[in-house]
């Protein structure tokens, strides 16, 4: 994986992070693992409030923008305010979200497309 | 009739102001005089402030604005990329600078060094387009070492060349390393990385060189303060009538949008809907309109650049709730010293409109922090200047990158806000 790829990977851990806690979450367990060139992020959340799910499938949701990606990636992991999650969306492939009794898993895939070094 | 409008739709109506520019250009002027006036401005040094009304005329102006917009219209059709919000503001802030700066013959070199930075980390072109539409600021660099420096054409040429396509090959490093530096709360953050390169260039220039970088004619024209006036208003309503065309209900959307901070990276065309977002741009149209007839400001070509850029924006981060306060703060500066002095320059009338920069300032703290913020930042923007030599178009962006990062911090610790308070 190239050195671009894991700063890119680590501050979307960051931000979702970030997201969970400022949102008063603070028990969550976040893996991520490779699968071919591709970034799977598995994130699990107990009790989680219908509105921030909400507000999370509609901003992760989106379709993935590589031409802004490349200009606006470094503010990543920087959320300011409670409802902002705007960068992380352009930054993912695919969201499927489960839940199942109290427990909502999100999983977040994105494919590498830097130059490997 | 339907699928014509549709087609408008998707592309932000950019065709249709390209027609306009275009067939305004020689409504005003003849093929010769055009032709005449057009190559004055190719052959301009470009540094900030060339008003191209004064060197170039009116027709030959809107020619040079129409043909750049043309040239990057193809480029995102060839790309296949949809307009977005920052594929938007790039297009009308290439137009805008075109007034006073930007031609065909400074931009290309630059576009080419971003290509080879593409190429060189391997990835395509068109993900580096936001880059790529915001680059062109620095353009006066290259008109600058060709025909500014009185060097032999064999000499400024290849250094003109050069300067321009390494600019282009380190902006997107640049562009998002400095995009840190204010968090996302300079609109213009390429005008900021662009900035520091132009202050480097400068200070090579007059220290190796003992060039005299504020010598040229900075002379601007307010003859056609009128003919822009009805074009920005026509802009204004064309975008706005757009807008209620498929969606009679579209100022439903509008609260949900200025309810946005418009902190870096806002697509309100992704994030909203095209029809909302082109009711904007126009009210941001109809907002710069107002705040020059209201200062009694004439239109430049700095200035029609200013409000361009303003009603771009207004597809990326800019609204009336975060940007009104940002113009109040700098209109407070700007009255004041027309008070004191008799006159204004033109660089205090375009911050007035270039303030919005920061408007996110004000669609996170506020209306009074806003009113600070855009007072801190016009008092700031003559310094800038002086320290990046005019080379960077976007002198409002450098000085946006400083007063964000100054005092957002500030207000921060101010607020002591701890998550849970914070607004959308």
């Amino acid at each position: 994986m190239s050195k671009q790829e894991i700063r890119i990977v680590t501050k979307i851990i960051r931000e979702l992070s970030l997201f969970l806690m400022l949102h008063g979450y603070n028990t969550f367990q976040l893996n991520t693992y490779l699968e071919g060139k591709t970034r799977v992020f598995m994130l699990d959340v107990e009790n989680m409030a219908s509105d921030t799910l909400e507000t999370m499938r509609e901003k992760i949701g989106r379709k993935r923008e590589l031409e802004v990606e490349t200009y606006g990636w470094e503010l990543l992991g920087d959320t300011d305010t409670k409802n902002e999650l705007e960068i992380i969306g352009l930054l993912i492939d695919s969201l499927d979200i489960t839940t199942k009794d109290h427990r909502t898993r999100l999983v977040l895939k994105r494919e590498s497309k830097y130059l490997e070094k | 009739m339907k699928t014509l409008y549709a087609l408008l739709k998707r592309r932000m109506m950019m065709p249709v102001i390209f027609i306009v520019l275009f067939a305004m250009a020689f409504m005003f002027d003849d093929l010769k005089t055009i032709y005449r006036g057009y190559l004055n401005i190719l052959q301009s040094p470009s540094v900030l402030i060339s008003d191209y009304l004064h060197i170039g005329g009116l027709g030959a102006t809107l020619f040079n604005v129409a043909t750049i917009m043309l040239i990057n219209i193809i480029m995102l059709s060839v790309l296949k990329l949809k307009m977005t919000g920052p594929i938007f503001a790039g297009l009308l802030t290439i137009a805008g600078f075109s007034f006073f700066g930007k031609n065909i013959f400074n931009t290309i070199p630059i576009y080419i060094g971003i290509y080879l930075h593409a190429r060189v980390q391997r990835l395509e072109f068109k993900s580096f387009i936001i880059v790529v539409l915001f680059s062109t600021g620095i353009s006066p660099i290259v008109s600058f070492l060709i025909f500014g420096t009185g060097w032999p054409f064999y000499i400024g040429v290849p250094a003109g060349i050069a300067i321009g396509v390494l600019t282009g090959f380190v902006l997107p490093a640049l562009g998002a390393h400095t995009i840190r530096f204010h968090k996302g709360y300079n609109l213009y953050n390429i005008g900021f990385a662009m900035g520091i390169l132009s202050m480097l260039y400068a200070a090579m220039l007059q220290t190796l060189f003992r060039f005299d970088l504020f010598r040229f004619d900075s002379t601007i024209s307010e003859a056609f303060h009128t003919e822009l006036l009805i074009l920005t208003i026509l802009l204004s309503t064309i975008f706005i009538i757009s807008g209620f065309i498929n969606d009679r209900g579209v100022l439903k959307k509008y609260p949900k949008l200025m309810a946005t901070t418009g902190r870096l990276v806002s697509d309100y065309i992704r994030d909203h809907g095209r029809d909302i977002a082109m009711v904007n741009v126009g009210v941001m149209g109809f907002i710069s309109v107002l705040a020059i007839l209201l200062l009694d400001i004439k239109i430049s070509g700095a200035v029609m650049g200013g409000i361009l850029t303003v009603m771009g924006f207004g597809a990326f981060g800019k609204h009336p709730r975060n940007s009104v306060p940002v113009m109040v703060g700098a209109a407070l500066w700007y009255l004041y010293v027309f008070h004191v002095r008799g006159e204004a320059s033109v660089g205090l009338a375009i911050a007035v409109l270039f303030v919005t920069a920061i408007a996110p300032i004000a669609g996170r703290f506020g209306i009074l922090f806003g009113i600070f913020a855009g007072f801190v930042h016009i008092v700031l923007t003559p310094f800038t200047y002086a320290f990046q030599g005019g080379f960077d178009l976007y002198n409002n962006g450098f000085a946006a990158g400083f007063v964000a990062a100054i005092l957002v911090p500030i207000f921060e610790f101010i607020r002591k806000d701890n998550g849970k308070e914070m607004s959308s």
